[in-house]
């Protein structure tokens, strides 16, 4: 029954009539690097701190290791919110100490390893002098000083330089690799996600459109090209676009439609796909 | 949690602190200089006031001292507005506007206990600085004694404001009341104006009908040319006379009827007149000057109780903040 240390069922999330999730049900395994993704205001950040136990659920239940998470925040979960709020005026060294002050399980020893990674972090130097990529590595060390089981990261590379990128997600890896540490991330760098994630969840309208080992999901999806005068007559059409000369689609399921080429798609066109289709579907309703 | 809301409130304290000192050190140097005043006029000596001895030398001593000691009283008055606008107001709109209220929340430290945290480890020191500043403008007060500002009545505003617990009970209103604003407004600018215009709305407003906070005591005199002769500056409530059945009379047609023959006679044995029109007793509704404390107590519960509110309020606005 208790597939996976985060799992959620029937998830809904209604802010007045807007319903930012709505029905959302799946399971992340143990040990697992999640990418989420979705086009702005799918809901991404609601799951995540639905997940955390920052907001309630209108209706469904989440829970993480077994135990449902209500309404606070659930002690195996740390969650980086996107701004990464830190104590501006705080040192790093008092930083740390403020993150002992706020929880129950802290361990210095864990948040200082991940100070020291990579160039490692001044600790004299005051939080809000740092660099982007500084100082995700501190808002990271915090959560980590937590010794999370289940790990959130909402939009953690958005604002970094390529190289803080790199060296964040390696943080991030490093951390899977020691403690198995199971990993939901959102973003929008799809090709950064695909170094590092092993799972996929999208969402789109707070609905989950896809959600699984990334492998497998690919297996299950062609990319089809044919030429444009011929239909593509299968179902699972997820997007398709035709130019003058040549018809391009993502297929979902099995069938390769007649007189087309197949191929595997791979992750980033796969989620271009499953983007744009959203795209259509949202102007087609206006 | 102590030691974080110590630290993120360090710079605030650091202001209140030398604040303090550069305040009380003025009041004690002005102190200093106007007891050396009242000696070199031997003026302690001419009290009390009136008599022959000195009334040159009291007004001058007065031209240079009154208006500075009404000035300390009112500083102590503005106190507390500028607690709840400068530290009050920013202490939760400033997490909520810089994000950071969302690095407690992801922590495993409860809501409620980071509100009350914040709420006392901030307040404390500014409710100790307010008081420890009233007692020193009220020790230059006294020093003066009956040439200064508390030859008034204890009634008289600026010296009921200023004294007893109310400079610490508008304190913590006014604090509280900044708090519930940041809180519930999420800007910090909006939470200052607001809490300023509340504030000073709600004085006003209290300040109008505290009065009626106590029952007033009757004075009663047979002696109609003049009222009741009462001891130590009460606070008249309300004055007049009574007919032969001890009820009050509201018609102001006696007083008319006097002032007439008065004006026609040029001259009126004003008692007779009164009798002859049925007037019996003046009354005076008095709260004695001994009462002060009591009222002082009964317009800080107010002041308190709106208080306990606006901390409830704030933790309610916390707690449902995602």
């Amino acid at each position: 029954m208790n597939a996976g240390p985060v799992r959620a069922e029937h998830v809904a999330k209604h802010f007045g009539r807007t319903k930012a999730l709505d029905g959302c049900s799946f399971s992340l395994p143990e040990g697992s690097v999640t990418g989420l993704v979705g086009p702005n205001g799918a809901g991404k950040s609601t799951l995540l701190s639905l997940i955390a136990g920052l907001a309630k659920p209108t209706s469904g239940e989440i829970t993480v290791h077994g135990t449902a998470v209500r309404g606070r925040m659930h002690p195996d979960v740390a969650l980086l919110t996107q701004k990464r709020p830190l104590y501006d005026q705080f040192t790093v060294r008092e930083m740390m100490r403020a993150g002992a002050a706020m929880n129950d399980r802290w361990s210095d020893e864990r948040a200082n390893e991940v100070l020291d990674l990579l160039a490692g972090v001044d600790e004299d130097a005051k939080v809000g002098t740092l660099s982007a990529g500084a100082r995700t590595q501190v808002a990271i060390a915090v959560a980590l000083g937590r010794l999370p089981k289940v790990l959130l990261l909402d939009e953690p590379l958005s604002d970094l330089d390529p190289l803080a990128r790199d060296e964040t997600l390696r943080i991030v890896m490093t951390e899977v690799a020691e403690r198995g540490t199971t990993v939901l991330l959102s973003s929008h760098l799809l090709t950064d996600l695909g170094d590092v994630c092993d799972h996929l969840l999208l969402l789109d309208e707070g609905r989950v459109q896809v959600s699984g080992d990334i492998e497998e999901i690919l297996d299950e999806h062609h990319v089809v090209v044919g030429p444009a005068e011929l239909e593509l007559g299968v179902d699972g059409v997820v997007d398709s676009s035709r130019t003058a000369r040549q018809a391009t689609a993502l297929v979902r399921g099995g069938t390769v439609p007649e007189g087309f080429q197949a191929a595997r798609p791979d992750l980033e066109a796969l989620v271009m796909g499953y983007l744009r289709a959203s795209r259509t579907r949202r102007l087609a309703r206006r | 949690m102590t030691w974080i809301v110590w630290r993120q409130q360090r710079p605030v304290f650091i202001t209140l602190v030398a604040g303090l000192v550069v305040s009380v050190a003025a009041v004690l140097l002005l102190r200093a200089g106007m007891v050396a005043d009242l000696q070199a006029g031997d003026l302690a000596g001419c009290l009390p006031f009136g008599s022959e001895c000195g009334i040159r030398a009291a007004d001058g001593f007065q031209d240079t001292w009154f208006d500075r000691l009404r000035l300390a009283q009112g500083t102590v008055l503005a106190a507390p507005v500028l607690i709840g606008v400068f530290i009050g107001a920013p202490l939760f709109a400033r997490e909520f506007e810089q994000g950071t209220h969302a690095l407690a929340f992801t922590q495993s430290v409860g809501r409620t206990r980071w509100t009350v945290t914040k709420f006392l480890v901030a307040g404390l020191p500014a409710l100790v600085v307010v008081g420890v500043y009233q007692l020193v403008v009220h020790s230059w007060l006294e020093a003066a004694g009956e040439l200064g500002p508390l030859s008034a009545s204890t009634f008289y505003f600026t010296s009921f404001d200023a004294q007893g617990v109310s400079p610490l009970a508008y304190t913590l209103f006014a604090y509280t009341l900044g708090m519930a604003a940041g809180a519930l407004f999420k800007r910090t600018l909006v939470a200052m104006t607001v809490t300023l215009g509340l504030f000073i709305a709600a004085r006003v407003l209290i300040g109008d009908v505290r009065e009626s906070l106590v029952t007033p005591t009757r004075l009663i005199t047979n002696d109609l040319d003049v009222n009741a002769v009462v001891p130590g500056r009460p606070l008249v409530v309300d004055a007049g006379f009574l007919d032969s059945g001890g009820a009050v009379v509201a018609d102001p047609t006696p007083m008319m009827n006097c002032t007439d023959r008065a004006d026609a006679q040029g001259g009126v044995d004003w008692s007779a007149c009164f009798r002859e029109n049925g007037l019996a007793q003046r009354y005076a509704d008095i709260v004695p000057a001994g009462q002060a404390t009591t009222l002082h107590l009964l317009e800080g519960s107010i002041f308190a109780g709106l208080a306990v509110l606006f901390v409830l309020g704030s933790t309610w606005a916390v707690r449902r903040q995602v």
